[in-house]
């Protein structure tokens, strides 16, 4: 009967208070199983031991692996800084470079002047203005070339005084003198504009840096290339001046030949008749 | 009965969606500690210390490479000595060459005009008109000869003197040329690799200002040239005038 009852307690009390149980058994294991926060001070923790370790392994990692080759890198940066500022690049060397730049400006600003002092040296009209036309350095005057040339050398002669062999001859040769006086102004004439490009480029020397000085060089070498491509032509007009020279000589002997022949005909046609 | 088990459910159910959704602080087991720190070696072993190690050893490569093979020192200050080696033994040698007298006029006139001409010296243009004369005669009046006569020779004689002037003008400016690249090959015995391209800027402009001087000479030789060829066709038309004048005067003379 006690029995009875006290299982009847028990089964009530189960049935009131299963929940509960089921409830705070649930709340213990959680607690018990759920990772706690780690610890790491006074070495009370467990964990402490193992965090040391660790934290020891990655210092000497970031010694050995990371400082050890940062502080090489550094030190070749440094070493190859100090290269180039006292051997390649030295301060000094690139001052002096450009001091002498501002030093060879003057001398070849002085050089320029020397082939603008006057040269002229006729004394009658004619030839005055001739040479006038000449030395302009003005190819603007080019017409004034032909008129005046025309004025001293004279035109080609009227067909009645001369051959038309001869008159062809002399128009040809009239026309390669011109053409050669003509090419000498247009040569004075770009050789001023060539002076006057050089001396810019010497004035941004002077304001160069070693990375902008092949720049310029690249420039004044195509300056270069370009006039050399103009005297190329002036020597193209000196060949035309000296071949029609030479034509000449020869075109004379021509001329002398067929004199000769024709004397000779007309001759042995005096002779002919006389013996008649 | 029911409601009071349906209150539990709820309470319960309530609690867990408590513990469920309250945020708690991040915690760790040891396994995971383990696995950080595995994790940050690795990382700083392979990511960052072979990273590293491959750009210290790239930059050692750089730097051997610029010192031993582009810029060594050496071959460097060598080059230096060779500049220096190269000016002392052409330079004066070349001097000396072009410092030879090449004058020979024996006469008063003509050596007073040799030795202005041979000069070098710009400032000796405006004495070469007259010892030009001295040699060549002055022009003749106009009563001794044609217009046309006197013309041609004024002009024969003022490109002649044009051309003797400017060869004389460049004589001194070959001279100040020389001057400046000796200046250049002075700077280039003491100059570094970075300051060489600067000098070498300066060679080609002053290159380019030598080349104007050469078509300055080369306009002159055209002059000269050109009045040669127009003086001999002028001769030819004034022997054609010659010609005519004197048909002119025969049939004249014949008529009569």
């Amino acid at each position: 009967m006690k029995l009875t009852t006290v299982k009847e307690i028990a089964k009530r009390a189960w049935s009131v208070l299963k929940w509960k149980a089921v409830f705070l058994t649930a709340l213990i294991l959680v607690l018990v199983m759920a990772p706690l926060r780690a610890r790491g001070q006074f070495g009370l923790d467990p964990c402490c031991a193992i965090i040391s370790a660790g934290l020891n392994t990655v210092s000497g990692l970031l010694k050995n692996v990371v400082a050890k080759p940062l502080s090489q890198i550094q030190q070749i940066e440094q070493q190859a800084a100090s290269f180039e500022q006292q051997v390649i690049y030295p301060k000094d060397a690139i001052k002096n470079a450009l001091g002498l730049a501002g030093q060879l400006q003057g001398q070849l600003r002085q050089i320029n002047q020397l082939y603008r002092l006057p040269i002229n040296s006729a004394t009658l009209r004619t030839p005055q203005q001739l040479e006038q036309a000449l030395l302009s350095h003005n190819p603007q005057m080019l017409d004034q070339v032909s008129q005046n040339y025309a004025s001293v050398y004279g035109t080609v002669m009227a067909p009645a005084d001369a051959p038309q062999p001869i008159r062809d001859l002399v128009d040809m040769t009239d026309a390669e003198a011109q053409a050669a006086l003509k090419k000498a102004v247009e040569l004075d004439a770009l050789a001023d504009v060539e002076l006057a490009a050089a001396d810019q480029i010497n004035q941004q020397i002077q304001n160069a840096a070693p990375g902008s000085a092949p720049i310029l060089e690249a420039q004044a070498s195509a300056w270069l290339v370009r006039a050399n491509a103009y005297t190329q032509s002036g020597m193209a007009e000196l060949i035309r001046v000296r071949s029609i020279d030479l034509a000449n000589s020869g075109a004379q002997l021509k001329f002398n030949a067929t004199d000769v022949n024709t004397l000779r005909n007309n001759t042995s046609q005096a002779l002919g008749r006389g013996s008649k | 009965m029911s409601n009071r088990f349906f209150r539990t459910r709820a309470l319960t159910i309530c609690l867990v969606f408590l513990l469920v959704l309250v945020p708690v602080t991040a915690n760790a087991g040891v396994g995971d500690i383990f696995s950080l720190f595995t994790t940050i070696t690795g990382t700083l072993r392979n990511g960052v210390g072979q990273v590293l190690s491959g750009i210290q050893s790239t930059n050692t490569t750089i730097r051997n490479f610029e010192q031993e093979v582009v810029w060594p020192v050496k071959v460097i200050n060598q080059a230096r000595a060779e500049v220096s080696q190269v000016r002392a033994q052409f330079t004066s040698l070349a001097g000396q060459i072009q410092s030879i007298p090449t004058n020979s006029a024996t006469l008063v006139s003509p050596k007073q005009l040799e030795a202005l001409l041979r000069s070098q010296q710009a400032g000796n243009l405006g004495r070469l008109g007259q010892s030009y004369e001295q040699v060549y005669q002055s022009l003749p009046q106009a009563n001794q000869a044609t217009t046309a006569q006197r013309n041609l020779m004024d002009v024969d004689d003022a490109l002649a003197l044009g051309a003797l002037k400017t060869a004389t003008a460049s004589d001194q400016a070959s001279q100040q040329m020389l001057i400046v690249a000796d200046g250049l090959e002075q700077q280039a015995a003491v100059s570094a690799p970075g300051s060489a391209s600067i000098l070498a800027a300066q060679a080609q402009a002053a290159n380019l200002q030598n080349q104007a001087m050469l078509q300055r000479m080369l306009a002159a030789e055209l002059r000269q040239e050109a009045a040669r060829l127009a003086h001999t066709n002028a001769l030819r038309k004034q022997s054609a005038d010659a010609n005519r004048t004197l048909r002119n005067n025969l049939q004249q003379i014949l008529s009569r």
